[in-house]
């Protein structure tokens, strides 16, 4: 609808009935121009101004709520060329009817009929033209703010799979060596145990979306660390470097870990002996840096199955951020880095 | 006395299949194997008749290294791998036992293992299956002597077929390896590679050209200067995937 046209309805209700004045307006001057008496040419020209609002009515409701397309196009000529044509004519008729021995305007009327009604039809043309254009924005509105609220909900739906994807090998990997470590050291089994509980606590945490400190975020990690040492014994050294000054950063949960994940995948997997692990974190400018390198082997390509902690890592700080230049990787002389950029705020 | 060995990366899980197995005395532990390449050179040396197996581990996985064995001893897969890989370990392997696994269900594999034995019922066509079933992989793993390589698939330059054998041609050398063409074809990306021939499959980003050479066949030339004969059917697959 055409008072839809404006972003506050109520100045938008005033928009035809203006439209309606102002016509009637320019045609009662332009009938006085034209010599036409005063009281006639007020009639005439209200008339005609409820002619042309009635036709606006119209053509407004038709191509508000119907658009047409491919073979359905001529109706956009037709109906305005037709409205206008039965209201001339019957603006003509009721006016002649009206003034019947006002003979100089009845020659006036019939003389300026097809003026009128060209005058008209394009007036509603136009009408008509705005009609679609107005329902198309209101469309297009509307899509855009259910995409807005799908998006949201997908986007929460998203971030919180990708937090708590736990990687199921890990978790049975895990068990494994605690089902190897209950026979022969039952106070190590205990302990690995109660690690993994606090590990897999840590990933289900409720509020999501919060952000921890980074001595949280390390604190956590270095839970995750212990683990995997139990699992692959003296292979595995990390060597943490971050400045004591940045420890109360605030983070997005859960980042870090799956960089690492990667990290001792590829080095483990991918090199026989021992494996040590770079985790350095800086600040530059507004942003927190975190770097993670590994050793791996150039002339082994990566099995399957590898790059989703990346990718998953990416995503979540694309859904975070609206940014995809926030991670990013590079691998030389056997050592394979991965940098993360946090925005930090104040 | 039943000559074992066990290959797992990590020292505890290979541990407790150390600990089960006290229970049959009959079975000796030759060796720990940490990943494929020290199990491989163990395998050759000490001929077991069983081996404890892991699936992800240093370097290559525990399949790779099944291929790359002419005799593969009965094998017995230890995985924390979910069911869908499960399917593929089904038909090679004789058993496989899911991390973390019951005393009770490694003594059944133990006793399907000693139930075979008795028979002399191994599978012999265990190899040919293991090369069917392997999955879309992005690397092959050849034994070159007593070495192991791994060959990155976009680094080859064609396969042909030699008898029992595939010839894998990269830039650096030509590498053997035992399989058949179908399976080959079949594990490789259809987008990137062709088989323009019955014993020929090219990488398709190494074509310089192609030219008619007989009647309905060509000949395509890659970067290395190679010249390679395209069947009739070949071309067609070729026109198809180039999109001529």
């Amino acid at each position: 609808m055409l008072f839809n046209a404006f972003s506050n309805p109520s100045t938008g209700k005033w928009i035809i009935p203006g439209a309606g004045v102002i016509w009637s307006l320019g045609c009662f001057l332009l009938l006085k121009y034209y010599g036409v008496e005063a009281e006639i040419a007020g009639v005439d020209s209200i008339v005609f101004a409820l002619v042309f609002l009635g036709g606006v009515f119209v053509v407004d409701r038709v191509f508000g709520l119907f658009t047409p397309k491919g073979k359905n196009g001529w109706l956009l000529f037709a109906v305005p060329f037709f409205l206008s044509l039965i209201g001339t004519l019957a603006h003509g008729y009721g006016m002649a009817w009206l003034y019947r021995s006002a003979d100089h305007y009845l020659e006036f009327l019939s003389f300026g009929f097809y003026l009128r009604w060209a005058i008209l039809a394009l007036a509603e043309l136009l009408v008509a033209l705005l009609a679609l254009v107005v329902s198309k924005l209101e469309r297009q509105e509307e899509i855009q703010q259910r995409e807005a609220q799908m998006l949201q909900l997908s986007k929460d739906a998203e971030l919180a799979q990708l937090r708590q994807q736990l990687q199921p090998h890990f978790l049975f990997n895990s068990l494994n060596s605690i089902n190897a470590l209950v026979g022969s050291q039952p106070q190590k089994a205990r302990e690995m145990v109660l690690q993994l509980s606090e590990f897999l606590r840590g990933t289900i945490r409720k509020d999501s979306q919060s952000w921890i400190s980074l001595k949280e975020e390390l604190n956590y990690l270095k839970l995750y660390l212990e683990i995997e040492r139990v699992r692959f014994g003296h292979r595995l050294v990390v060597d943490f470097e971050v400045e004591p000054s940045l420890e109360d950063s605030k983070i997005p949960q859960l980042l870090i870990q799956p960089l690492v994940e990667n990290a001792i995948k590829h080095g483990l997997y991918g090199v026989t002996g021992a494996v040590k692990i770079d985790l350095k974190c800086r600040k530059e400018g507004n942003y927190l840096i975190l770097e993670v390198s590994n050793p791996f082997d150039p002339e082994s390509a990566a099995p399957e199955g590898t790059g989703f902690g990346l990718s998953s890592v990416g995503r979540r700080l694309y859904l975070l951020f609206g940014r995809k230049d926030l991670l990013n990787t590079e691998s030389m002389s056997g050592v394979f880095r991965v940098e993360l950029k946090i925005p930090q705020y104040q | 006395m039943i000559k074992t060995l066990i290959i797992d990366d990590e020292p505890l899980a290979a541990g407790i299949v150390q600990e089960y197995l006290r229970d049959f005395p009959q079975f000796e532990v030759m060796e720990l194997c940490a990943d494929g390449f020290q199990g491989m050179k163990a395998i050759q040396q000490h001929k077991p008749d069983l081996i404890f197996l892991d699936v992800q581990m240093p370097k290559i996985t525990g399949f790779e290294m099944l291929e790359l064995l002419d005799e593969p001893p009965a094998v017995i897969f230890t995985t924390a791998f979910d069911q869908y890989a499960l399917k593929a370990f089904d038909a090679k392997a004789l058993d496989y036992l899911l991390k973390p696994f019951s005393q009770a269900r490694f003594r059944q594999a133990i006793e399907r293992f000693l139930e075979n034995q008795e028979t002399g019922n191994r599978e012999e066509s265990a190899d040919q299956e293991l090369n069917q079933l392997a999955e879309k992989s992005n690397r092959l793993v050849v034994r070159v002597k007593n070495d192991i390589k791994i060959i990155p698939v976009q680094d080859v330059n064609f396969f042909e077929a030699e008898d029992d054998y595939v010839a894998i041609h990269t830039s650096v050398g030509k590498y053997l390896k035992k399989m058949t063409m179908k399976s080959l074809e079949e594990s490789l990306d259809a987008g990137k590679f062709a088989r323009v021939h019955r014993s020929f499959i090219i990488n398709l980003n190494g074509i310089t050209g192609i030219e008619p050479y007989e009647r309905e066949t060509y000949l395509l030339r890659l970067r290395g200067g190679e010249q390679i004969p395209v069947s009739k059917t070949g071309y067609a697959r070729l026109r198809q995937v180039l999109g001529l």
